[in-house]
């Protein structure tokens, strides 16, 4: 069998896996060969006749008054503009590397030169960087009613305090959990085509073609209409690159003002002070187990760490569910709570507000730090319990998928032969080293909402085009947009050329959220099928046959009513079938000039909001000697409703582990409290995990779930993968680490710690 | 980066000529590989007017080896041919694991053996332009008080920064000198004797060369009888990092016993830092952990480490213990 379209079906459907040739397949991307060779062009890479090179000047101080005096450096050879940012000479700034001015010149180097050359006085305000200087009564105060946010809270104290009390296993913990930067490999930044006329192109690293035109066009003094928004290639957003933002806004004045193209891509240094984050958090946790291994009370204390902005944070049980206190019952043994109740739990989270820049949305908004705090709390309850930690979770996980995934998790990994599964190992390997496991869970919606809107095309010459203005992060947007209307007609995948990343085409949903797969794989296929249905119509017409007797198989057009043979099947592939009543190419070739074509929008029944669930797994060597955190592998097991490539979905399955491994290990922004300074504001002194750190990666798609749309994968991979790595930690060696990442500075305290209390050998 | 002349150079001779005088020796840079200059350079953290290649030079680019076992190598090695160097492998174990553990592949395909040794310091207040700090030639170490998990244990005061260089500790293990030539005159130095402490002279500079002298060559003497050598760098990172600690280990051993040994730490002072107490109390036992764990605790006797940075010392101890026990009884 393959995907057959016939001619007046009930309505788009995704139809069974089976028969799939491309969706459901290992794609490769459309794009590679483009990007592998740098003939893609990103909006660093593009130059035009005229352009000038801007870049701004960052406050160097958390919060100064700010004097500007810009003549020297607008006095430069090759200089176009110096001015501070609104035209302003003085200011008052509010963050650390809050952009103050701006320059334009012939040549990058100049504009280095120039922003150089502002004569700039920062008289320095009363500061917080840190979560101390927030807190103190010294330190500078962010806003006006203080630097500590109202709380959210929920639950009841008492009735926490009395659950815990009669919990047969307890835990505290502080976590703390630093502020973690995107590091797209793009910076953020946009190039302004304009030279004054009534048209304006802006090139643009964003994640929203659609999101920067109107703004652009009011800078500009045009109309949204006069501004064409391209996003051709990107390189990386997760979650930080929405909107025109202070950089494209910059430009587009600069560019109405000079009458040129201009060119503003941040710094590295930029991008690291001013461009968005990860936010940290300080979580304190309180949670008590009954003797089954039941979550009965939890009181998580939250405080989320965004800089100017409120932080992200889940609630702080996450995906577990508390069971009431009462004595077990029968159920205990079904896995599942026993009763849910929420008596025991006791939340509170809020803001502590610093000088410097507003955390973002960054994968996963929120899910990262919420997940370390509760994980690390259930092996330690699973540990004192005796209680296998696979076990203690599937205990208090409220659904059917969880506990199946981490079983499938944990025969992967190697669980039931693993000797030490609620107790460190006990004497080191004869390299010095000990290992262990452990397993983390994640959640994530996997909605799609309306706004797409898609086109797909073909041609009297026999092209197939699939039209849409969606962005592509990196992430194989191109590939499937091209796949599924190349599959609507049983061509194949090189049939097809999508057209994305322009304003000018049909509009499509900023890519947030894992949104973008739910929200554009419907109106493609929307399109496709109704392209396929009018061409069905107009063949009929051609070949005087009623509709319901045609359909596309491979390609071709064919008597619906002959089932094909294999022989057929294979020579029909090959292009001369013996029952096509005509080749793709003929039948392109009765079509006018203008071809034939069919528009979709998003279509709610061809996606599933009801969430998506996995779980990961890490095993780790822990180098006793030296405090080295070696991963050996992660295994990711997830459920994505129906896999539009399934490449990509390994892909990002991967990304997501390697991101969150690189986070557990290295990641962390570092600001002096005295100095205010971020002292690693670079790839150099930023860690980010390179090709050593790598283990075996294992991506599983969840085979159990059928039946459901595609559903988008970004988020929910990078979730669990650093928990499960500490959990590892503490399963090979004992060291509990509160504070990320985990460095080798911090095993080897908590090993001196433990062997001073005769812990460990 | 400040705009600078570039002046390549073609004779050694052209080179001392315009090497600059003191008063000069910001403004007049020499450069080969330019693996750290070059990243001073576009942090601003160097500005000079003039810069002089060196990489047009004859002849330093050479390793040679001459009847007696001496091995001299030039200043413009790359430290990936120092690294591939099957001579030095075999006998200079040590010097080649050294050059393989420098940063990445494409810096040790660029970078050269001189500038190895001339880099400047690894300290994230040093690094940066807008801390104003001693070394920078401000009034105050920010380390000594400030966030130092990087700093240094030993050799500290008044700056508290950490020499980088893996070469150099492996280097000094195998009893090299440098050759520094300047207009009219050469001199030779042990290249332990090359580092100075911040508590030395000028707090600004980390070696005794003078400002019209160029570092032309290394010289390694022929080890002695029996002589094995290892390596080992401890780096936060695996792929691409500069040493939390690190070990350059040489001994010799008869009969079971230890007749000569060399213990120098990178990664933990503010100069390459050999230990000879240690040194000498290897001399006449035997290769054991009871020595190995007497030596690790006396080349650590006299660590003071700052705020954050205690955990260097388990961490160097037992990477002497861990390089003496893979060269083997």
């Amino acid at each position: 069998m393959e995907p057959v379209t016939k001619g007046k079906a009930d309505g788009p459907q995704w139809g069974p896996r089976d028969a799939m040739t491309l969706l459901n397949h290992n794609l490769r991307r459309v794009d590679g060969p483009e990007k592998v060779s740098g003939r893609a062009r990103y909006t660093h890479d593009i130059r035009l006749p005229g352009m000038v090179y801007a870049r701004l000047l960052l406050c160097p101080l958390p919060t100064a008054q700010v004097e500007l005096d810009c003549s020297a450096a607008s006095k430069l050879r090759g200089v176009f503009a110096a001015r501070g940012l609104g035209g302003k000479t003085s200011m008052k700034t509010g963050f650390l590397g809050q952009p103050i001015a701006v320059v334009a010149a012939e040549t990058p180097e100049l504009a280095e030169d120039a922003v150089r050359a502002i004569q700039a006085t920062y008289k320095a305000l009363p500061w917080s960087v840190t979560p101390e200087q927030a807190l103190s009564t010294e330190g500078g105060k962010v806003k006006d009613n203080g630097n500590l946010g109202k709380p959210a809270t929920e639950g009841d104290e008492d009735k926490f305090k009395k659950a815990f009390d009669s919990s047969a296993a307890k835990v505290e913990g502080e976590f703390h959990i630093p502020i973690q930067h995107h590091c797209s490999l793009e910076t953020h930044g946009v190039v302004v085509d304009f030279n004054g006329g009534e048209t304006a192109t802006v090139y643009a690293s964003t994640q929203g073609t659609f999101t920067v035109s109107g703004d652009a066009a009011d800078a500009l003094g045009l109309k949204a209409s006069q501004v064409t928004t391209i996003v051709d290639y990107m390189g990386g957003g997760f979650g930080s690159k929405f909107g025109l933002g202070v950089e494209g806004l910059t430009a587009c004045e600069l560019a109405r003002e000079l009458k040129r193209p201009v060119h503003l891509m941040m710094t590295r240094e930029d991008e690291f002070l001013a461009a968005g984050n990860r936010s940290g958090s300080i979580v304190k946790l309180k949670v008590g187990a009954d003797s089954e291994g039941r979550l009965i009370a939890l009181d998580g204390d939250v405080m989320k760490l965004g800089g100017i902005g409120g932080g992200a944070f889940n609630k702080p049980q996450y995906a577990y569910s508390l069971s009431d206190s009462k004595p077990p019952s029968q159920d205990e043994e079904s896995g599942k709570p026993a009763r849910p109740s929420k008596d025991g739990l006791h939340t509170s989270i809020r803001s502590l507000y610093m000088h410097t820049d507003s955390s973002r949305a960054m994968r996963a908004p929120g899910h990262p730090q919420t997940s370390f705090p509760i994980e690390s709390v259930i092996d330690d309850l699973a540990y004192q319990l005796k209680i296998d930690p696979v076990t203690m979770r599937k205990k208090n996980l409220a659904n059917e998928v969880h506990p199946k995934q981490l079983d499938r998790v944990a025969e992967r990994i190697g669980w039931a032969k693993h000797p030490n599964k609620t107790a460190p190992q006990e004497q080191p390997d004869a390299d010095g080293t000990k290992t262990g496991i452990g397993f983390a869970v994640t959640i994530w919606g996997s909605h799609g909402g309306a706004g797409c809107e898609c086109k797909v095309a073909i041609g009297r010459d026999g092209s197939l085009q699939s039209i849409v203005g969606s962005q592509d992060l990196g992430t194989g947007t191109r590939t499937y947009v091209a796949a599924i209307a190349a599959e609507e007609f049983g061509l194949p995948l090189s049939a097809c050329t999508a057209k994305i990343g322009n304003s000018n085409y049909g509009n499509a949903n900023p890519s947030g959220g894992s949104s973008t797969v739910p929200s554009l794989a419907p109106a493609v296929k929307s399109a496709a099928y109704k392209a396929a249905q009018a061409f069905l119509e107009h063949l009929a017409g051609v070949v005087k046959r009623p509709i319901e007797e045609l359909e596309f198989r491979g390609g071709s057009l064919v008597d619906a009513k002959v089932l094909p043979d294999a022989k057929e099947e294979k020579e029909r592939k090959a292009g001369k079938g013996p029952k096509a009543l005509m080749t793709w190419k003929e039948a392109c070739a009765t079509l006018g000039a203008a071809g034939i074509s069919g528009e979709g929008r998003w279509d709610q029944s061809l996606t599933h909001a009801d969430g998506v669930h996995g779980a990961q797994g890490a095993k780790v060597k822990v180098d006793l000697a030296t405090g080295r955190v070696q991963v050996l592998q992660m295994v990711g097991v997830q459920d994505c409703g129906l896999p539009l490539n399934r490449t990509a979905v390994e892909s990002q399955l991967n990304g997501g582990m390697i991101q969150a491994l690189s986070y557990a290990l290295h990641e962390e922004r570092v600001i002096d409290p005295a100095l205010g300074l971020m002292l690693n504001a670079n790839f150099n002194d930023y860690k980010l995990a390179g090709c050593q750190e790598m283990p075996e990666f294992v991506p599983l798609i969840d085979e159990d779930d059928i039946g459901r749309g595609p559903i988008g994968m970004a988020e929910p991979a990078v979730t669990p993968g650093h928990s499960a790595i500490a959990n590892a930690i503490c399963n090979a060696c004992g060291v509990r680490l509160h504070s990320m990442p985990f460095t080798a500075d911090k095993i080897l305290d908590g090993l001196a710690a433990l062997a001073a209390k005769g812990g460990t050998k | 980066m400040k705009a600078f002349e570039l002046i390549r150079p073609t004779t050694l001779d052209q080179v001392l000529e315009l090497l600059p005088k003191k008063e000069n020796r910001d403004r007049v840079r020499v450069v080969s590989g330019g693996q750290d200059l070059y990243t001073e350079m576009k942090e601003h953290l160097a500005e000079p007017d003039q810069l002089i290649d060196l990489k047009r030079l004859p002849d330093l680019d050479r390793i040679e080896v001459d009847a007696a076992g001496t091995v001299t190598i030039g200043a413009l090695v790359t430290i990936a041919a120092l690294a591939e160097d099957l001579r030095i492998q075999s006998k200079l174990t040590v010097v080649s694991e050294a050059a393989a553990s420098v940063a990445s592949t494409q810096i040790r395909n660029v970078g050269t053996v001189g500038g190895n040794l001339n880099q400047r310091p690894r300290c994230w207040y040093y690094r940066h332009e807008g801390a104003k700090c001693l070394k920078k030639g401000g009034t105050e170490c920010f380390s000594k008080e400030g966030l130092n998990k990087y700093n240094a244990i030993l050799g500290g005061g008044p700056s508290y920064i950490v020499h980088p260089s893996d070469l150099a500790p492996a280097l000094i293990c195998a009893g090299a000198e440098v050759v520094l030539v300047k207009k009219g005159s050469s001199r030779s130095v042990l290249l332990e004797k090359y580092y100075t402490l911040p508590s030395e002279g000028d707090v600004t500079r980390e070696t005794v060369l003078e400002p019209d002298e160029i570092l032309t060559h290394v010289k390694i003497p022929a080890p002695p009888a029996g002589w094995r050598s290892t390596y080992i760098k401890f780096k936060e990172r695996g792929s691409f990092d500069f040493a939390l600690a690190s070990v350059a280990a040489g001994i010799s051993v008869d009969k079971e016993v230890i007749r000569f040994a060399r213990l120098v730490l990178g990664g933990v002072a503010t100069i390459p830092w050999r230990v000879p107490q240690a040194e000498e109390k290897l001399v006449g036992k035997k290769n054991d952990p009871a020595s190995r764990k007497e030596a690790a605790e006396l080349a650590l006797r006299r660590a003071e480490p700052l705020s954050d940075n205690e955990y260097k010392v388990a961490l160097t101890k037992n990477l002497i213990e861990r390089a003496l026990a893979q060269l083997g009884a």
